[in-house]
């Protein structure tokens, strides 16, 4: 179902710091648009179907404002990485969101330069935006969601005594973990993120 | 994500109604939904099913664990196990409160049916701030929360993650590096 697919999308993306891959279709969704236009007859028909579409449109613009919000926030760090992506590697960004970083980029920095930089001592006019930009923070703690059954998934304490344990996580379950531990579970789809 | 975004979820679900009016089955893109005939009853969506009372064109039908002695039942159970217990849907406290709102004239004894679900509710949030407690003290890496709805985990959920991040970058930087010097004032 259209829903549940942006959903996951959506929902893995409010939970998590990194920028996870974009599904294409999603705005395949928006060119159903037209095919209820022409449906004339029967308002009440007209008003349900558009009332759905306002959902999804709903859905779809806080998946949006969410992965902009996340390149505004990192935007150095996920530039890098879009530079160092070897051959076949899928972008996480769309075109679209990749050229809004880096005119984002672009505009920072001159707005930097205007501001403030030009004014400073010569040695002292660049600004290394990757050290002072903070990166996501991937030892934060998130809830996540099985989707399929996991086991052995290492988990390393912070305190002093050395009690590393395994825990195996269970289809359906819920669990509150850092993320560091469970990220390539994210990546694979194997969890979802609450 | 905040209170409105989960009850969006939350809206999802399907309700049972009974429509006023005739109409097609209608294609819609999250699914099908079945020809409309009036007095027979027909799943709907829970937006789709607030906004046809709203214009008074169906009657709602409460769900069936939505009753009082079910509910009585569950709230028993909840007050005395310790851990959390299913409950009878994932967004219990989105569908009474719209339900209630909305269709109170469909349900019988909303008042009792609000109230049980309050103290469902605060026997649970007592139970999380607890666990969280000794989450925290106990300086757990890990917890396992099964049975616990959307709207419960988000209440408390963005709090408790600051707060173990917070508590996480402290506890890692407590090794002591050599170099630092303190300085004087």
């Amino acid at each position: 179902m259209t829903e549940a697919l942006d959903l996951t999308g959506r929902d893995s993306d409010a939970g998590s710091e990194e920028v996870v891959l974009t599904p294409a279709e999603l705005i395949e969704r928006l060119e159903q648009e037209e095919n209820l236009r022409r449906a004339k007859k029967g308002d009440l028909k007209v008003s349900i179907h558009r009332m759905e579409m306002e959902r999804i449109r709903y859905v779809l613009s806080s998946y949006l404002r969410c992965r902009l919000m996340k390149i505004e926030k990192f935007f150095p760090h996920i530039l890098a990485k879009e530079k160092t992506l070897h051959e076949g590697e899928l972008s996480s960004l769309s075109p679209e969101e990749l050229v809004f970083a880096k005119q984002y980029m672009a505009n920072t920095e001159t707005y930097l330069k205007n501001v403030a930089l030009k004014h400073m001592p010569p040695n002292l006019q660049t600004v290394d935006l990757l050290r002072s930009v903070p990166k996501p923070d991937l030892d934060s703690y998130v809830f996540l969601r099985v989707k399929e059954r996991q086991e052995n998934i290492l988990v390393e304490p912070e305190t002093d005594e050395q009690r590393d344990y395994v825990i195996d996580l269970e289809e359906g379950s819920q669990h509150l973990i850092r993320y560091k531990t469970i990220a390539p579970l994210v990546a694979s789809g194997a969890v979802q993120l609450i | 994500m905040d209170a409105a975004e989960v009850e969006f979820l939350a809206e999802k679900e399907l309700v049972t109604i009974i429509p006023n009016f005739s109409l097609d089955k209608i294609y819609l893109i999250g699914g099908d939904l079945g020809p409309f005939n009036p007095g027979l009853p027909v799943e709907v969506p829970l937006w789709l099913a607030i906004n046809l009372k709203q214009r008074q064109k169906c009657r709602l039908i409460p769900p069936e664990w939505m009753g009082v002695e079910k509910l009585e039942k569950i709230r028993d159970h909840e007050r005395k196990e310790e851990t959390f217990t299913p409950m009878p849907s994932p967004y219990y406290m989105e569908l009474t409160k719209l339900l209630l709102n909305h269709a109170s004239d469909n349900i019988p004894k909303a008042d009792e049916i609000r109230t049980l679900i309050k103290d469902v509710w605060d026997t649970r949030i007592a139970k999380l701030r607890v666990s969280a407690d000794s989450f925290v003290s106990q300086q757990e890496a890990h917890a396992k929360l099964d049975n616990l709805t959307l709207m419960e985990i988000n209440t408390s959920g963005a709090f408790l993650t600051q707060a173990l991040n917070h508590m996480y970058k402290l506890r890692t930087n407590l090794q002591p590096s050599e170099g630092i010097q303190s300085q004087d004032f």
